[in-house]
C-alpha cells in the first residue's frame, strides 16, 4: 500500500539503529560538522609510499577536511606532510599533482621551503625585512603522516588524534599475511566524482547484499556454497569487515573464466574486504587489490581515489595479466565498479529534497546479507557527530540527552 | 576495396564507419571491421602517479564475449556519440597497413532531458589493413586525455 506524505514521514517499526534519517545525506549544514568532527580528526589516505619513491619526490592531496595538503619524501627518506601554502602570501607552492623538487619554491616571489618544511630563502630578504624576520618561524604547517598498513600513506590534520595503531586497532589483521608478504606499488589509479554523499559509497563497501546488482555476483558469487555463511566482524571505531569466499571466475559469463595468477599468502581466488570509519576500504580481490579512499566535496558530492596494489616484483607478463583482472571488474569501464557507482548516483538523485528514512534493517545472524557493517558505521557516526543518525534534529523527545551522554561517555 | 578508392581514403571511411556503428551499438558489425588478431587498448597517462595506465585490454574474442553479456550488465543507457576527426593517414605499401590517427570527443546526452556534455576527449592510434579484400582494424588504442569519467562506462569508446 501506498503512503501518503505524513505516513511517508513517519519512523519505521524499528529500532532507532536499523534506520537512517535520509537528511543525514543532504544537508549542508550537517556536512561541515562532518568535515570538523570527523574529516579533521581521523586519519585518512593520502597517497601509496610507491608513489613517493625517490627523495624529494612530492604529490598532493586535496584533504577532505578542507585544506591542501602536499606529502614529500624528505632527504632522509622520511615522508612528511605540509600544507600547500606558502607562508608569506597564502600562494599554492605545488600545483602539479606529483613531481620532484629539491627546493619548493612559490612561483608568487620565489619564497624557498625544504623538504622538511623549514624557510630557507627569502629573495631580497635583506632588502625589505633588514633583520625584523626570524625564518624558523615562518616555516611551513607540518601535519601528522605516517606511512602503514602496506605502505600506505595517512594523515591526520589534529596534532592531538589518537596515534593511527589504536585509531584502526585490530581491523587490518584479517589481510595482515597478505599485505604484508611483499613490497607493493601502485599500478592502477583513477578518480571519479560522482554526484552522491560519501556514506552512501561506504554504505556500499559495508555490504554485499547488493550484489544483486552485478550480473556477475548474482549469477555466480551467490550461487556458491558458503557464500550466505560468511560472517561480518565489528571492531572499535566504526571498522568493520566480513569473512572471505572463493570467487568461482570459472562461472562468470563473458570472460575467459579465469584467474591466471595467485595474491603472495592469500587464498586462492579469495575475497577479502575490510571497511575503515570513515572512507576507506582495503579490497583484496585474489589476485587484484583495489585501495579505496574518499574526499566528500560536499553533501552531494565525493571524490573517490581508486588505486589498485601489485607485488613490485611483478614480471612485465604478471603485470599485464594483473592489470587485465583488475580493469575488467573494477576500472573505469570494468563491469562492477560502474554499477556500483550507478546505484550510489540513483539513490544520491532520489534522496534530494526528500525526508523519509532508508533501512539498515536486515539481520542474518551477522552473516553476508545482515546489515550490521552499515549499523555499526553510524553508531560510530552517531558517537562522533553527537546527533543521532535516526533522528539528526533531536525531533524525537529526549534523542538530544541520549546522544549527547553517549557521545560522552564515549 | 573499390576501384578508384585509395588506402588512405579506405582508412579513414573506417574509422568513421567505426564510431557510426559505436554510436548505434552494434557491437558486432564493428567486431566484423576488425582482422581476427585486432587487439583494442584504453590507455592513460596519470600524472598523479607518473604511470601509465591501461584502462581497458581486449582482443576480438575477449571484445566479443564482453559486449554480449552487456545487456544483463546494469549499464548507464546514455547515448554516446563519437565526433572523430582523422588528423593523418601514414600508408605501408609493403605490409599493407595504414597508421591512422585521429582526434576523439565522445558526448554524452543523457536520456531524460537529452542534455548533452562532453565526457571524454582522447586520439585514436589505429593500424588498419588495407588489401584487395578492404580495410580492417588490427589494432585500435584509444589514448584518453580525459581521466574523470564519472561513474565510468560499459561501452568501450
Amino acid at each position: 500500500m501506498s503512503r501518503n506524505a505524513v505516513q511517508f514521514q513517519q519512523k519505521p517499526d524499528f529500532p532507532a539503529s536499523h534506520f537512517v534519517d535520509t537528511r543525514i545525506y543532504t544537508d549542508p549544514q550537517i556536512f561541515r560538522e562532518e568535515q570538523e568532527k570527523i574529516f579533521k580528526k581521523v586519519w585518512m589516505v593520502a597517497c601509496h609510499e610507491s608513489e613517493l619513491a625517490n627523495p624529494y619526490d612530492y604529490r598532493t592531496y586535496q584533504h577532505p577536511g578542507g585544506a591542501n595538503l602536499f606529502l614529500v619524501r624528505g632527504d632522509d627518506m622520511k615522508i612528511r606532510c605540509f600544507y600547500n601554502f606558502c607562508t608569506h602570501r597564502g600562494n599554492t607552492l605545488l600545483r602539479d599533482p606529483s613531481g620532484n623538487a629539491k627546493h619548493i619554491t612559490c612561483i608568487f616571489h620565489m619564497w624557498s621551503f625544504d623538504c622538511r618544511g623549514s624557510l630557507s630563502d627569502v629573495t631580497r630578504e635583506k632588502e625589505g625585512y633588514q633583520s625584523r624576520i626570524d625564518k624558523e618561524s615562518l616555516g611551513l604547517r607540518e601535519v601528522r603522516a605516517q606511512v602503514d598498513f602496506s605502505g600506505v600513506v595517512w594523515v591526520n590534520l589534529d596534532d592531538g588524534c589518537t596515534d593511527l595503531e589504536s585509531y584502526i586497532g585490530e581491523a587490518l589483521d584479517y589481510l595482515k599475511e597478505e599485505l604484508s608478504a611483499e613490497p607493493l606499488e601502485v599500478f592502477h589509479y583513477h578518480r571519479a566524482i560522482v554526484e552522491t554523499n560519501y556514506k552512501l559509497w561506504h554504505d556500499t563497501n559495508s555490504e554485499i547484499y547488493h550484489d544483486y546488482i552485478h550480473y556477475h555476483n548474482r549469477k555466480t558469487g551467490m550461487m556458491q556454497k558458503g557464500y550466505f555463511d560468511r560472517k561480518f566482524h565489528c571492531f572499535p571505531n566504526g571498522h568493520g569487515r566480513l569473512d572471505s569466499m572463493e570467487i568461482r571466475y570459472d562461472a562468470y559469463e563473458g570472460t575467459d573464466g579465469q584467474r591466471r595468477l595467485d595474491w603472495p599468502r592469500a587464498p586462492k581466488a579469495c575475497h577479502k574486504f575490510i571497511d575503515l570509519f570513515p572512507g576507506v576500504t582495503y579490497n583484496l580481490r585474489s589476485p587484484t587489490f583495489r585501495l579505496d579512499s574518499m574526499i566528500p566535496l560536499g553533501p552531494a558530492k565525493v571524490m573517490i581515489e581508486y588505486r589498485g596494489l601489485a607485488p613490485k616484483r611483478d614480471s612485465a607478463a604478471e603485470r599485464r595479466q594483473r592489470v587485465k583482472d583488475y580493469i575488467g571488474i573494477w576500472g573505469p569501464f570494468g563491469r562492477n565498479l560502474h554499477e556500483d557507482l550507478l546505484a550510489v548516483r540513483g539513490q544520491a538523485q532520489a534522496l534530494a529534497g526528500v525526508q523519509s528514512y532508508i533501512l539498515h534493517a536486515r539481520e542474518e545472524g551477522l552473516n553476508s546479507h545482515d546489515e550490521i557493517g552499515m549499523r555499526h558505521f553510524y553508531a560510530e557516526w552517531t558517537r562522533r557527530m553527537g546527533r543521532s543518525s535516526s533522528d539528526p534534529y533531536a525531533e524525537s523527545v529526549g534523542t538530544r540527552d541520549k546522544v549527547d551522554r553517549s557521545a560522552m561517555a564515549a | 576495396m573499390p576501384s578508384g578508392v585509395s588506402p588512405e581514403q579506405a582508412a579513414t571511411t573506417l574509422v568513421y564507419r567505426s564510431c557510426l556503428l559505436l554510436d548505434e551499438k552494434k557491437f558486432n558489425e564493428f567486431l566484423d571491421l576488425c582482422t581476427d588478431e585486432f587487439h583494442y587498448t584504453i590507455t592513460a597517462y596519470s600524472p598523479e602517479v607518473r604511470a601509465e595506465m591501461t584502462w581497458m585490454d581486449e582482443d576480438k574474442a575477449s571484445m566479443k564475449r564482453t559486449l554480449d553479456v552487456l545487456p544483463r550488465h546494469n549499464s548507464d543507457h546514455s547515448p554516446l556519440s563519437r565526433h572523430a576527426t582523422v588528423y593523418t593517414v601514414d600508408y605501408d605499401d609493403s605490409k599493407k597497413e595504414a597508421s591512422v590517427v585521429s582526434a576523439l570527443q565522445v558526448f554524452k546526452t543523457s536520456l531524460d532531458g537529452g542534455v548533452t556534455q562532453l565526457f571524454a576527449v582522447a586520439k585514436l592510434y589505429d593500424i588498419i589493413s588495407v588489401n584487395g579484400a578492404g580495410a580492417r582494424f588490427v589494432r585500435r588504442n584509444v589514448r584518453l586525455e580525459t581521466r574523470m569519467l564519472g561513474i565510468g562506462s560499459h561501452i568501450p569508446f
